[in-house]
């Protein structure tokens, strides 16, 4: 499955996407160091604290060398830096553990995607044309015109507030399970897929009736295997490879939406450090976690590009 | 009888001439949804319109004893932490929805039309620049790059404009770059070069038009999806700002007192999703009607 020429490929790509972790944190840096006034103005610090706070984050050099000491240091040490706000607070730790707590949520996330669209658009095209297959789209058009904040205020309303009044209050702490109450992982995960599940499932059946109708399903079918079969080991496997090509913007997606809904639900992710980091105007964070986001993309598009030749052996690289 | 005779022969059954443009009015005429969306969207847009002039309540106007204040008669769809009428908020939100969702979509058509047709009728280095650019576009995420743009711009509705272009112009450009590299190779192209027509002519005159379909499904799908960036962005507070409202940051708003007043998150939740579907439902029946071979 995997030759000597894919290793060179995910080496060169590897190579590509540091570059482009590089080129597109240097293009923010630049971009906010151009604002005016400086990190410390609202601070109102006078005289030698002041000297001494800009001396400390190196922002009394020049702007090249401050950009070269950010390079270095992140290609080197994989050091971003200091909060400018909460000072002393190293960023490159900050940002992994809230990447394991987004990475979590996210994960989630999109196996909820993948698995709710597959199995909704394997529904619809083996009832292609009846009732059951005009709901599943049309209510498709309606999951993806849903923001995911309003599917989590839908959500809270209903599991944290109506169920919960009707029970007496007790319903919603009763719901615990995994990792903590459903609302601090189920619920979110749950408003951050089911926008895109709904893109899975239109794709999943567009391309399931496109295999159904060929020759080898017949083959199989003339060969007597059961229905069963047919659709899971023959059919889904063909029907799956449009649905991998948006896998990839599918990741981006989820890390979209997760900056919204970390926030909603309160989870110590990347995606509320990046909202609220902006609000503080912390650029230091902002570039940080801007940086660790372009890394993880770059990541699960090759991590996607891989999958393809798990899925179709006729793709090589 | 001979009378009878002429008549039928003045007016023989003529053919019916069908224009592409005809047949797809016929088209998505038929589609119920598109025509639902359709009505729902011209009714937005007389609401907004009417705001502009005419309101329940001053959109600002506050109300100190009747904070939170569930839906009444006087307040149809009740009032926020600060006792605004939502209504007249909603109305005024449907201008900032319209105006963003609208206006991107018209610079982006400006930005990546030409791009695209420029890098897919000459191809060579241009298109090369072109299709990297969009490439590492592509492996962005554009909600991330957007709110920074706000950040550094200042948040206004234009810089909210302007993010959400920087983000988005690159679906438009990659479009019109592969309708224009296919049809530069039809004959009716090669006919218009050996005919002697300048490349502005050729690009805009001859293949534009008969890229216009797909485009315009496009820039319709668009607009929902720009109207949903500004509300992320203003839900998260880096949006359009106070006292302006925009349905994300009522929602932003509604979710604070979601144990007590309800209404608040629920009121700008069903307009945002309903112009959401309607546009999306609309884009869908563009696409059946102006290109009926590429159902999805």
């Amino acid at each position: 499955m995997f030759t000597r020429g894919t290793l060179i490929y995910i080496a060169q790509r590897i190579v590509l996407i540091a570059f482009t972790v590089v080129a597109v944190s240097s293009i923010v840096f630049l971009g906010i160091h151009r604002l005016p006034g400086d990190a410390l103005l609202s601070e109102r610090l006078r005289g030698s604290a002041y000297q001494i706070l800009l001396h400390h984050y190196g922002l009394d050099q020049p702007l090249y060398t401050q950009y070269w000491n950010f390079v270095v240091g992140v290609v080197t040490r994989g050091d971003l830096g200091e909060s400018l706000v909460n000072r002393g607070l190293q960023i490159t730790p900050l940002v992994l553990r809230e990447l394991g707590v987004s990475a979590e949520v996210g994960g989630l996330a999109l196996l909820f995607t993948i698995g709710l669209g597959m199995v909704l658009g394997v529904f619809a095209a083996m009832r292609q044309n009846t009732w059951l297959d005009y709901l599943l789209t049309t209510t498709s058009v309606v999951g993806y015109s849903m923001p995911n904040f309003v599917i989590a205020a839908f959500l809270i309303l209903v599991f944290g507030i109506w169920l919960d009044n009707l029970t007496g209050g007790t319903f919603y702490y009763q719901l615990g399970g995994w990792r903590g109450d459903i609302g601090q992982l189920w619920l979110p995960a749950f408003a951050l897929g089911f926008p895109y599940a709904s893109i899975v499932a239109r794709l999943t059946r567009a391309s399931m009736l496109e295999v159904i109708r060929q020759d080898y399903i017949r083959t199989a079918r003339a060969k007597g295997l059961r229905e069963s079969t047919i659709i899971i080991r023959h059919a889904l496997r063909n029907a799956l490879i449009p649905v991998i090509t948006i896998l990839g913007p599918l990741v981006i997606g989820i890390i979209t939406g997760s900056v919204v809904i970390e926030n909603f639900f309160g989870i110590p992710g990347l995606g509320k450090e990046f909202a609220q980091s902006i609000l503080n105007r912390d650029y230091a964070i902002v570039i940080g976690v801007f940086t660790m986001y372009a890394a993880m993309v770059g990541l699960a598009n090759l991590l996607v590009d891989l999958a393809y030749v798990v899925i179709d052996p006729r793709i090589r690289y | 009888m001979a009378t009878a005779a002429a008549v039928v022969a003045v007016r023989p059954i003529e053919p019916e001439q069908a224009s592409l443009w005809s047949d797809a009015w016929r088209r998505l005429r038929r589609n119920r949804f598109a025509l639902v969306a359709s009505i729902y969207l011209l009714l937005l847009v007389a609401v907004a319109l009417i705001s502009t002039v005419w309101t329940p309540y001053r959109m600002s106007a506050v109300g100190i004893t009747e904070t939170y204040a569930p839906p009444t008669a006087a307040h149809l769809l009740g009032s926020d932490e600060l006792g605004r009428d939502i209504l007249s908020r909603l109305m005024v939100g449907a201008q900032v929805s319209l105006i963003v969702g609208v206006g991107t979509q018209i610079l982006v058509l400006a930005v990546g039309v030409p791009i695209g047709l420029l890098a897919g009728y000459y191809r060579g280095w241009l298109d090369q620049i072109v299709t990297f650019i969009i490439n590492v576009f592509y492996g962005i995420p554009d909600l991330l790059v957007a709110m920074i743009l706000v950040f550094i711009l200042g948040p206004s509705l234009r810089n909210i404009i302007i993010a959400i272009v920087a983000t988005r112009w690159m679906d438009m450009a990659r479009l019109v770059r592969g309708q224009a590299m296919s049809l530069r190779e039809r004959e009716f192209v090669e006919a218009g070069r050996a005919a002697g027509a300048r490349p502005i002519k050729m690009l805009f005159g001859h293949i534009l038009p008969n890229a216009l379909g797909p485009i315009i499904v496009q820039a319709t799908l668009g607009i929902p999806a720009a109207i949903l960036f500004e509300a992320f962005l203003s839900f998260l507070g880096v949006g359009v700002q106070p006292p302006t409202p925009s349905w994300g940051s009522m929602a932003n708003e509604g979710v604070m007192a979601i144990q007590y007043a309800p209404h608040m998150v629920i009121a700008p939740s069903i307009a945002l999703s309903l112009t959401l579907m309607a546009f999306n439902f609309l884009g869908d029946g563009l696409r059946d009607a102006l290109d009926p071979r590429s159902r999805r």
